[in-house]
């Protein structure tokens, strides 16, 4: 949509000021008893009505630039890629350490510093998505909304190499995860990337309702799982039970492909492999999306102030201009 | 042709020109602002459902009223600010998110503070001394100042020997704790496994004294004492911990102890100006458009032109030349 706008209407309201110069002149009066002195003149007519002109072209521009008017861009609609993103961050306390399960040394990465530098290119790529962050420990949080203000986002990823908290609980955190994308726009595609390092136990109850979530929305999931080395991968089978309690991993990846739902699971064990990870989670995501891309506005305030400047310059020029009416001397 | 300098309408029309030329050559005009850095941290402890707020004629609790005041005093505060957000539970500030320009992101700090919950705690207790440390460092790091809201209440009471020693240096941060709540004791909803709410606290479901560490003085005067197997007597304690106001002097006293200042939340304007007194401006280059207040002065000038008396005159300082048109005009003289 394009069209005509101001920033401060109000101003236009002193728009009838511009009337004035109908009313009066600005030239100096002369001591002349009648007009009719003076015999019809085509030239003196048509500078008059210039003059009048000029004032109100001078005030009315004047005004007008004051009240900042722009020119609207047009929306132009594009075909892009792009997608409704919702990253779940996993703030446990162990995702401070490093991929090998230590706390960061020397020039070591802790996981989250590797995820923080990863997911912040990540992001950077995807201008036309809208993303939101949630963090998840023993409770979920909403970190910030879905929005496409990519400082926001960047600011929220940021934020995540502090300190975790206690323990890994995933459903809360993915009902969160999926609340958020819920509310966002229909006609785009949906996503939740899971960043966890582990993996707990959902209630059956949470279980239910997740699918029952899933079923209704088309969401993508993406789990990058941030593999500790010599901890268990989600393709191992347990030695022992297989039971969720004992391998918590291996049984979330279960239930995700239990799912109807476009899964995917990453497993990466080194700031190198989530960063491969990520890369394929940015193709895969890049499905043609509807977009809408304004334009810049036009600014016209200068062009209005130059109008008023040159309007008011040929007053100027009139009222030097100005004679004195000295009556001649009386023909004898 | 010469024009009239005593015509003050000529002055009033080159002044005009000069505005609108100022106003093309230099439309913009870039001056120091002074903006804010703050790390605002909220409590989200269970104390903080307490509905001892009203809006609109109806109770609120302290975290709603928390947020709609943050939201407006966000809003109200000059423009180039940037504003950090993190929630405190347990011991600890968590932050959700490093400082952000308020002004070009406010739409998603806003959705950020509205989803701020009660739910999102990751304990239930409330050090709020050791939090308010926390956050102090944290602020330190972020270069930011602080506002930390909480209404005070320790969740378990302090021990006897009091809280944990302030190991920074005392104003090296600066900002605001804020005193959230009323000043007559309320009772604190309960909630369920689930959620739910169900009732208020009653009095055995809180811990009224806190036992860790040496009992307190004159503990062997209690009931039941004993040195080694009751040290702090055998009858448990009994106080008003299940209820909660806003507990003002100890928040006064941590304020004190850390340098920073203390206002009781009462509204958003309210609490924008003692933070405001409260923080270090930091002064930024803003833009500020001149075309506006340029134009529109032209406009009234030349409106002016038109409108003002024609007959008004500069007073003359120069004599000789008056002289000089008063003999040019015989006329007059008649």
């Amino acid at each position: 949509m394009s069209g005509l706008g101001v920033d401060y209407p109000f101003v236009l309201l002193f728009l009838v000021l511009a009337l004035a110069p109908f009313a009066r002149s600005a030239l100096r009066p002369s001591s002349i008893s009648s007009l009719t002195a003076a015999p019809p003149d085509l030239l003196s007519r048509v500078l008059d009505s210039g003059l009048t002109t000029c004032g109100v072209i001078a005030i009315a521009a004047s005004l007008l630039g004051a009240s900042r008017p722009f020119l609207a861009g047009a929306e132009i609609e594009r075909i892009g890629e792009g997608a409704q993103i919702a990253i779940l961050i996993d703030r446990s306390g162990s995702m401070n350490e490093t991929f090998a399960g230590k706390t960061p040394a020397g020039g070591e990465e802790s996981k989250t510093a590797a995820s923080k530098t990863i997911l912040r290119r990540f992001v950077d790529d995807r201008h036309h998505d809208i993303i939101g962050v949630a963090a998840f420990s023993t409770q979920p949080m909403l970190v910030t909304p879905l929005s496409d203000h990519l400082a926001a986002t960047k600011a929220a990823i940021d934020a995540i190499d502090r300190p975790g908290l206690d323990y890994t609980n995933i459903g809360r955190g993915l009902a969160m995860a999926l609340a958020m994308v819920k509310a966002g726009e229909a006609d785009r595609s949906r996503a939740v990337l899971l960043v966890s390092d582990g993996a707990g136990v959902i209630d059956p109850k949470l279980q239910d309702d997740l699918r029952a979530d899933l079923a209704k929305m088309n969401v993508n999931l993406y789990w990058l799982f941030l593999r500790t080395a010599g901890s268990p991968s989600i393709y191992d089978r347990p030695e022992g039970d297989d039971t969720p309690q004992a391998a918590p991993e291996r049984h979330l990846d279960l239930f995700f492909k239990s799912l109807n739902t476009p899964y995917r699971a990453f497993e990466a064990e080194s700031p190198e492999a989530t960063q491969e990870a990520l890369r394929q989670i940015d193709r895969l995501e890049r499905r043609p999306v509807r977009y809408f891309e304004k334009e810049p506005r036009t600014e016209m305030s200068a062009a209005f102030i130059l109008l008023g400047l040159f309007a008011a310059c040929l007053l100027l020029a009139a009222k030097f201009a100005e004679i004195r009416l000295v009556p001649g001397k009386a023909k004898p | 042709m010469r024009p009239d300098f005593y015509d003050f309408r000529l002055w009033l029309l080159i002044g005009a020109v000069l505005l609108l030329a100022a106003a093309f050559a230099a439309p913009r005009w870039t001056l120091m602002r002074d903006g804010y850095d703050v790390l605002v941290i909220v409590d989200v402890t269970g104390s903080m459902n307490t509905r001892d707020y009203s809006a609109e004629g109806r109770p609120v609790s302290r975290l709603e009223f928390v947020k709609s005041a943050l939201r407006e005093a966000i809003a109200d505060l000059p423009c180039p600010s940037r504003v950090a957000l993190g929630v405190f539970s347990e011991r600890r500030p968590f932050l959700l998110f490093e400082p952000i320009d308020a002004c070009a992101n406010y739409a998603p700090l806003e959705g950020s503070i509205a989803a701020l919950d009660w739910r999102m705690a990751w304990e239930g207790d409330s050090h709020i001394a050791a939090g308010l440390f926390r956050a102090i460092d944290m602020a330190r790091e972020l270069n930011a100042d602080l506002m930390f809201l909480t209404d005070g209440q320790e969740a378990p009471p302090l021990p006897a020997s009091g809280g944990p020693p302030f190991e920074g240096r005392r104003g090296e941060v600066r900002g605001l704790i804020v005193g959230v709540g009323g000043y007559e004791l309320s009772p604190i909803p309960k909630y369920d496994d689930n959620g739910r709410e169900v009732g208020f606290l009653r009095v055995d479901d809180v811990p009224h004294e806190n036992r860790f560490g040496l009992p307190p003085r004159g503990a062997e005067e209690r009931e039941g004492y004993n040195a080694r197997n009751a040290p702090f007597g055998a009858a448990a304690a009994v106080g008003v911990e299940h209820l909660s106001s806003v507990r003002e002097p100890y928040l006064q006293s941590l304020a004190a102890t850390t340098g920073l200042e203390y206002a009781h939340l009462v509204d958003a304007p309210r609490l924008v100006k003692s933070y405001t007194d409260a923080a270090t401006a930091r002064p930024r280059r803003a833009e500020f458009d001149l075309r506006p207040s340029l134009g529109a002065a032209a406009g009234v000038l030349l409106f002016a032109l038109y409108a003002a008396p024609t007959h008004f005159k500069l007073p003359s300082v120069r004599k000789p030349w008056r002289k000089r048109t008063a003999t040019a005009q015989p006329w007059r003289r008649k």
